[in-house]
């Protein structure tokens, strides 16, 4: 392989050209799910995913691939199987309707989120004590506001890699980097500079 | 950034008729209303299918087209260029991930993806199959392949798949970015000495023709086309957005004094559409079934990571975690 570029031609060149070598089993990493908060004071709500070997990784995986440059207070992550889900709604049918069964009793704590409008996130919507997802979601009923939403989500609270205190410095060097910043970017004067002496 | 005219695949039509008809009626329904299709909603095995092929096409666009600007990053001129490009190229793999993300939703997985695109037999955008030999080739790619991307992919986002427009909605965001950056830095070469402006007059002089291609060639309205567009998969024809990026971004050339390298281009006031030199569709087909000047180049240099990553996911394996479809 000849290339423009030096480091492609300095490259080792492992295998056969065109032919991945057969992967172990397990080669893929598990899913996560991504939570960000985006600003102090606003709930949590659903990004996307992260694939990783555990939550650790995934919390640091996550804090690259979302929060470059957005602002972002807050961050954590779950274990893709961890997330307890409601049945799918829409129209006017409201998921907590599909919630019949009270489930096991106990005294953990659960996260609940609710899609509110279908092709939205889902946004964190309070905390509940229960023994199961299906009692955090039968009490979640009772104690939040349900009016209408489309989906639940059901996380105990221990099975969440949240943002711990003093890691939020994380993100306070955001605004030291100008190279994210759009307003580094403003062409505007050398572009009329270079038109006014184009004119003349 | 990736260019339209994906390469739908030739399903029979009928396969649609085979779908069950309620069903279909309530999923047409939902996207007549301006509803968002889940995850988990019924869907016809075209609509899956197509959204998978056009969604994983868009995540190794953003992969492969890292490479080309990638090479830059060490040569841009001055440290704040390279940090700026740096930060670039970090959102388009960003985009990737998101992407493939999206896709997997859908069914399948990212390794299956991965695996497709080094073995060829997924696409990507044609575009990245070409080098670039000067800082003005990287610079272009950043200012007017990430407009074209742009047109592309702000149609996408009010599509029907919810997962695909959310991911859209972030990338979107972040190549407003690009697109000053890219312009900030075509500005300084323009407004530079007669060897910057030269040099980025050549830049263009190359990436026309493949630019003109980014949109893909003129639909044939089929049935399946319009299945496609009913369903919103498929947001707009190409030649409508080699149209609207002519629109906007023809104009801005011209102003930085750039002579664009097509003698017929001209807006024509009677159908208020660009008129063109019809691009080389042969050279098109050539390039992306394999035959462009960085192809092999392209897919080695992923395959190579992928065989040099090989021993870090194998040193952080472990059975604790599994591989699962995303949620949304
Ligand atoms: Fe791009
Ligand atoms: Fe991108
Ligand atoms: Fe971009």
């Amino acid at each position: 392989m000849k290339s423009l570029d030096p480091r492609v031609n300095r490259l080792p060149v492992p295998g056969t050209p065109g032919k991945i070598t057969p992967k172990i089993p397990l080669d893929q990493f598990g899913s996560y799910e991504v939570f960000v908060q985006p600003k102090e004071g606003k709930p949590f709500q659903h990004e996307g995913i992260v694939h990783a070997p555990n939550l650790e990784m995934a919390f640091v995986l996550a804090k690259e691939a979302f929060t470059r440059r957005f602002t972002c207070v807050s961050l954590y992550v779950t274990d893709t199987r961890d997330v307890f889900v409601s049945p799918l709604t829409d129209a006017d049918k409201n998921a907590y309707d599909m919630i019949s069964d009270e489930g096991v009793k106990g005294n953990d704590s659960y996260e609940i989120y609710h899609l509110a409008k279908r092709g939205k996130q889902h946004v964190h919507a309070g905390v509940v004590t229960a023994g199961s997802p299906e009692e955090a979601m039968w009490k979640a009923r009772q104690t939040l506001n349900t009016k209408q939403v489309f989906n639940i989500w059901a996380v105990k609270t221990s099975n969440i890699r949240k943002t711990g205190e003093g890691e939020t410095i994380l993100w306070d060097t955001l605004p030291e980097k100008k190279f994210r910043d759009a307003a580094d970017y403003k062409g505007g004067d050398k572009l009329k500079e270079f038109l006014e002496r184009n004119k003349s | 950034m990736y260019g339209g005219g994906n390469t739908f695949e030739g399903i029979k039509t009928d396969s649609v008729a085979q779908e069950d008809p309620q069903k279909l009626a309530a999923f047409e329904a939902r996207i007549a209303r301006g509803e968002k299709i889940e995850p988990t909603d019924w869907m016809p095995q075209l609509y899956r299918k197509q959204l998978i092929r056009m969604i994983e096409q868009h995540a190794h666009s953003e992969i492969i087209g890292a490479l080309p600007e990638g090479t830059w990053i060490t040569r841009a001129p001055g440290f704040k260029r390279k940090m700026s490009l740096m930060a670039k190229v970090q959102d388009e793999v960003g985009h990737g991930q998101l992407l493939y993300s999206a896709a997997e939703t859908l069914g399948k997985s990212r390794e299956e993806m991965i695996d497709d695109l080094i073995s060829g037999k997924s696409k990507y955008s044609n575009i990245f199959n070409y080098p670039t030999f000067t800082w003005a080739d990287c610079c272009f790619i950043s200012w007017l392949v990430d407009a074209g991307a742009i047109v592309n992919q702000l149609a996408n986002a009010k599509g029907s798949y919810g997962p695909y427009c959310r991911a859209l909605d972030r990338i979107c965001a972040e190549e407003s970015f690009h697109l000053k950056y890219g312009h900030h830095c075509v500005i300084y070469l323009a407004a530079g000495s007669p060897k910057q402006r030269a040099m980025f007059q050549e830049a263009l002089n190359r990436w026309w023709p493949p630019m003109m291609h980014f949109f893909g060639p003129s639909d044939k309205i089929s049935v399946h086309t319009e299945v496609l567009m009913k369903w919103k998969v498929k947001m707009g024809t190409n030649d409508d957005m080699r149209n609207q990026f002519l629109d906007m971004y023809v104009p801005k050339i011209l102003e930085l004094g750039f002579t664009i390298p097509d003698p017929k281009l001209k807006k024509n006031p009677d159908t208020g559409r660009w008129d063109y030199t019809e691009p080389d569709w042969d050279e098109f087909k050539r390039v992306i079934n394999g035959d462009g000047p960085c192809n092999k180049e392209r897919l080695e240099v992923r395959r190579i990571a992928e065989e040099r990553g090989k021993w870090v996911r194998e040193a952080l394996k472990t059975s604790k975690t599994a591989y699962v479809t995303p949620l949304a």
